[in-house]
């Protein structure tokens, strides 16, 4: 137990810093922010030393998450390649790092099963760091003989241009599993619906909220929310980064906690039963 | 050593990101919100040309090597050929070169607003057949979530037309007393039992409401109960997948940048 004190004690004493320290250095607005930031990242911490030591981690079944091998193993046997779309946004989007991460290990299957791999992207950037991705997933599974420099390749910029090619590359290629992963816009349904009328096996995931009702309704399997950004920790299986992922439940556990503590506050406070309205601690400023 | 440079760099650059919100110092400040970005638009300068090596490099081994489909290669390297020609060579106007880009008579323009743009709003305009066709699939009726999801979704189309302001409480009566009945209908083994009933309520329900001077109330307008719809279990349910995407975001943020999230290097 004494070896977890250091994760109550350092956050304590950050904050304590935070707030006391005399002179100006830091921003004035961000306290809420910092203060959940802190919290955040000790108890994902302490989760992570927790499953190092040997902790056993109970990871709810994702059927979105189960089915990428199935669909890799669906297109080795039909002799049909895999198309991995990471979306249209560059690196500076969280869920094109995230649709990367996952390719990572998509990647790893395709070179596992000697099945085809096509990757189309529509930002430059995104296509060299693809490249880098798949280069050392073949690599690492010691099959970089199979890895070709054309399975990475930039279609184009524009948005519904980009659409237009993907789906091309479906209707003539007739992938057997296609891959959605990253940020998408207006285009999401255009592609998905294409990928439903061939009869691929579709697997989504996305952060952009408003597109994820259009992958449910045109594709296979779908990774919610936070499911997609899991998605990569889930499939490499390290004690650490399942870790995480619990660490991350807690703490949505503690929000949780949290609506309805500030529900009932308001409501006594709206009722005038008590005279302290408790949402505007959390009201935040993260943008100077 | 090359990696571990690439994880330190990727580690260094994110905590000091971080830093940047907090740090009351202004370089620091000026580096995150300024240099930081102009850094990354530099980057993404140069990956643009790679990216064109790329694309001509692709598509004419497809064309020297005769490959599947190999003539859509042609067609694309035609329309790479051609826009950098009128972009960078010839003008067509009697603007310099470089603002003739945006300029009304010049060859460039023409194509941009006459080829370029209606083929976007073609592929724009074909989504409103895909919402058609999955609608179709989504509002199927399988099961009691799909019911639910059609009924809102009637209510809601509903409710954003000019008719729905003008249909009458009774009539949104019996549009809820059919909808009713559609979600309990495999309840009822015997259908003349059911519709028997149905016509009863039909009848009944309105003159009962209209006798208890209930007929004013907000739930039997349906633009309404549309808004309702979408301020209250809509909100709800995006808040709640909001929520999970933040915490999701900042999680998998601090995997990337305390080196543990190694499968973008392939790892």
């Amino acid at each position: 137990m004494t070896q977890y004190i250091k994760y109550v004690l350092i956050p304590f004493l950050t904050l304590l810093f935070y707030f006391f320290f005399p002179f100006p250095l830091f921003l004035e607005g961000n306290e809420t922010t910092f203060v959940c930031v802190i919290i955040l990242c000790f108890i994902v911490e302490y989760f992570i030393e927790k499953a190092k030591n040997g902790d056993k981690i109970y990871m709810r079944p994702i059927a979105a998450i189960k089915a990428m091998e199935e669909a890799v193993g669906r297109a080795t046997e039909m002799g049909k390649p895999v198309l991995y779309v990471p979306g249209i946004s560059s690196l500076d989007q969280i869920d094109t790092i995230s649709g990367l991460t996952i390719l990572g290990h998509v990647a790893g299957m395709t070179a596992e099963y000697d099945a085809g791999l096509q990757v189309p992207v529509c930002v430059p950037i995104v296509m060299e760091t693809a490249k880098e991705t798949c280069k050392e997933a073949y690599l690492k599974k010691g099959r970089s003989d199979l890895y070709r420099n054309d399975m990475v390749h930039y279609v184009t910029d524009d948005q519904f241009a980009y659409a237009a090619g993907v789906n091309g590359i479906m209707l003539r290629e007739k992938p057997a599993a296609v891959f959605f992963q990253g940020k998408f816009y207006a285009e999401s349904l255009i592609l998905a619906e294409t990928g439903n009328s061939i009869g691929a096996i579709q697997i989504a995931g996305t952060g952009s909220s408003s597109q994820i009702p259009f992958f449910v309704t045109a594709c296979d399997y779908t990774l919610i929310g936070e499911e997609f950004y899991a998605a990569s920790a889930y499939l490499s299986g390290s004690p650490e980064m399942l870790g995480s992922i619990k660490g991350q439940d807690y703490v949505k556990v503690g929000c949780i906690i949290m609506i309805v503590f500030v529900f009932i506050s308001s409501a006594l406070n709206g009722y005038g039963i008590i005279n302290f309205d408790v949402s505007s601690l959390f009201r935040i400023n993260i943008i100077r | 050593m090359k990696r571990q440079l690439a994880y330190f760099l990727v580690i260094f650059i994110g905590f000091l990101t971080l830093s940047g919100h907090f740090i009351n110092y202004s370089p620091l400040n000026n580096f995150i919100d300024n240099d930081a970005t102009q850094w990354f638009d530099i980057i993404s300068g140069f990956a643009a040309f790679l990216g064109v090596v790329n694309l001509l490099q692709l598509h004419l081994n497809k064309i020297s090597q005769k490959k599947d489909n190999w003539r859509y290669s042609i067609i694309t390297l035609l329309g790479f050929l051609i826009m950098i020609f009128f972009g960078f060579i010839y003008n067509g106007s009697s603007v310099a070169l470089g603002p003739h880009l945006k300029k009304e008579g010049s060859a460039f323009y023409w194509m941009f607003q006459n080829i370029y743009l209606p083929l976007g709003a073609t592929m724009f305009a074909l989504l409103a057949f895909f919402v058609a066709s999955a609608s179709y699939r989504a509002f199927k009726i399988r099961n009691f979530e799909a019911t639910l999801l059609l009924i809102s979704g009637v209510f809601l189309m509903i409710g954003r037309v000019p008719i729905g302001q003008l249909i009458p409480w009774w009539m949104s009566l019996e549009i809820y007393i059919c909808l009713l009945f559609a979600l309990i209908a495999n309840r009822f083994k015997d259908k003349k039992k059911m519709l028997t009933l149905l016509t009863l309520s039909l009848l009944i329900f309105p003159i009962l409401i209209f006798s208890l001077n209930l007929h004013d109330l907000a739930l039997f307008k349906i633009p309404n109960l549309q808004e309702w719809i979408m301020d209250v279990p809509a909100t709800a349910g995006s808040r709640a997948i909001m929520i999970g995407i933040a915490l999701g975001t900042i999680a998998q943020s601090y995997r990337i940048i305390t080196g543990r999230e190694k499968s973008i290097l392939g790892d």
